[in-house]
């Protein structure tokens, strides 16, 4: 019978049962609990009460519902703000970046146009030997172009998370040995002792055979290249731990302290830069290696001394079937 | 008496070239590969133009410069003539001459898209010493 509606009165809804139990009229008192007294449990005043006690429940979850919304929209709100600004942001970088390579693919066009020209115009008469230094340097430059798009195609590549470059368990000797003899090829170039320690046992990488390789040749190249003849520089390359480590120690010109944080940026180009280069060594350089030894779940970091020389360390964790071969490694 | 040329840019083949196309012209040409070596350059010898590149090492490198160059009573009189590998309207920035007008106000006194034709270079740098 509680449940009966009378007819004129206007409900905004089915009404449900009231949550608390019947009370006496009126007074606003509640009775103590435990306390039963007999109340009036039928007529037009207990029924006024139902109601006005089931209204008062649903006003209060109405409230407490829209606290919530409200609560939940201020959230939202702040979210939104902040992915905005993320967005703003990531455009920005966007911009800059494509900004900044554009002139890295100008510049060096400039120069190759300007070398044409004064070739073509005659500017350089009949001297011969001044027109193919002046064509060799053209070439070069041209090269370097091509390697720096060959490095955007590669971020790119890296940027993609369904990861076109694949990654396998790679036997770190097949990768590695191609990479020591060249470099020491290189070695013998520059007039730099070169030597290379081999851990009793190397440890197996899940990784891409291609882009490690650039790693280490990169290192290795930079070490040999930024050290004068007679300096030296030492590899390591062995297990150490549960990691693969890879170092690399040179005597050469060493990078000055403020441009050490800079190093890993993009088309960062030190005060030592020099010339001569090989091919792989060009581009996005260190921050490409960078990309890829994050990508692999790897750290690399940097110690030098201006004028005394630089030691490269890398490491990865070692492939474990089933296992972390990629989680984070926090060493370095 | 050959007017004189400082060139301030720090691509080895960008900066050979030009001097061998001003020379030609009869200019004298020095060169900086940076800031510093171009406030040596300017204090051992007063050009009679500038020449000067928007990025050296940083973004930026030449504006600065060229604001320092400017802004000192010494050399605030020898025209700059800007030559770069970045657009004048490059989507974010859009540099001008201008500094009353939005964006990137250049301290100079011309501005060339590099790569420039040896004419139209030898031209803008007598344009710009008449003055």
């Amino acid at each position: 019978m509680k449940n009966d509606r009378p007819q004129n009165t206007e409900t905004p809804g089915p009404v449900s049962r009231p949550a608390e139990p019947l009370r006496k009229p009126d007074t606003g008192k509640r009775n103590p609990p435990g306390n039963s007294e007999p109340c009036d449990t039928a007529g037009p005043l207990a029924r006024m009460r139902d109601w006005h006690d089931d209204f008062e429940s649903r006003i209060d979850s109405l409230i407490s519902y829209l606290q919530d919304l409200g609560s939940r929209s201020k959230q939202a709100r702040v979210e939104c703000s902040r992915n905005y600004s993320k967005i703003a942001d990531l455009t920005r970088a966007k911009t800059r970046f494509t900004y900044e390579v554009s002139h890295e693919i100008k510049a060096p066009l400039a120069a190759v146009y300007n070398i044409l020209n004064v070739v073509i115009e005659g500017y350089l008469k009949d001297d011969r030997e001044k027109q193919v230094d002046l064509l060799t340097r053209a070439r070069y430059r041209v090269r370097e172009i091509i390697a720096l798009l060959n490095d955007l195609l590669t971020l790119s590549l890296l940027e993609e998370s369904t990861g076109r470059l694949k990654k396998e368990p790679l036997d770190l000797r097949a990768v590695l040995v191609p990479v020591y003899e060249e470099m020491q090829e290189y070695a013998v170039e520059r007039q730099v002792h070169f030597s290379w320690q081999w851990g009793d046992e190397l440890p197996v990488l899940l990784g891409s055979p291609e882009l490690l390789r650039r790693v280490f040749v990169n290192i290795v190249d930079n070490a040999i290249k930024y050290t004068d003849p007679g300096g030296s520089v030492e590899v390591e390359a062995r297990k150490d731990g549960d990691t693969f480590l890879f170092r690399v120690a040179d005597t050469g010109v060493g990078i000055p302290e403020e441009e050490l944080p800079k190093v890993f940026d993009i088309f960062f180009r030190g005060s030592r830069a020099r010339a001569e280069t090989k091919a792989e060594g060009m581009g996005l350089g260190l921050s490409l290696v960078k990309r890829i030894v994050d990508d692999h779940r790897g750290t690399i970091s940097v110690n030098s001394r201006f004028g005394l020389g630089t030691t490269m360390t890398v490491r990865f964790l070692e492939y474990t079937k089933g296992g972390a071969g990629g989680e984070t490694g926090t060493h370095g | 008496m050959a007017k004189r040329v400082l060139m301030v840019d720090d691509d080895p083949e960008f900066v050979e070239t030009t001097k061998i196309i001003l020379e030609s012209g009869g200019y004298e040409t020095r060169t900086a590969a940076n800031d510093k070596e171009a406030l040596v350059q300017l204090e051992k010898e007063k050009p009679d133009i500038i020449l000067l590149d928007v990025m050296m090492k940083t973004i930026g490198d030449g504006v600065w410069l060229g604001q320092r160059i400017k802004g000192d009573e010494r050399y605030g009189d020898i025209p700059i003539l800007m030559i770069t590998a970045v657009n004048k309207e490059s989507g974010a920035r859009s540099f001008h001459l201008d500094p009353s007008a939005d964006g990137d106000y250049l301290p100079v006194d011309g501005f060339l898209e590099k790569p420039v034709e040896p004419e139209v270079l030898l031209r803008e740098v007598a344009r710009l010493i008449k003055q």
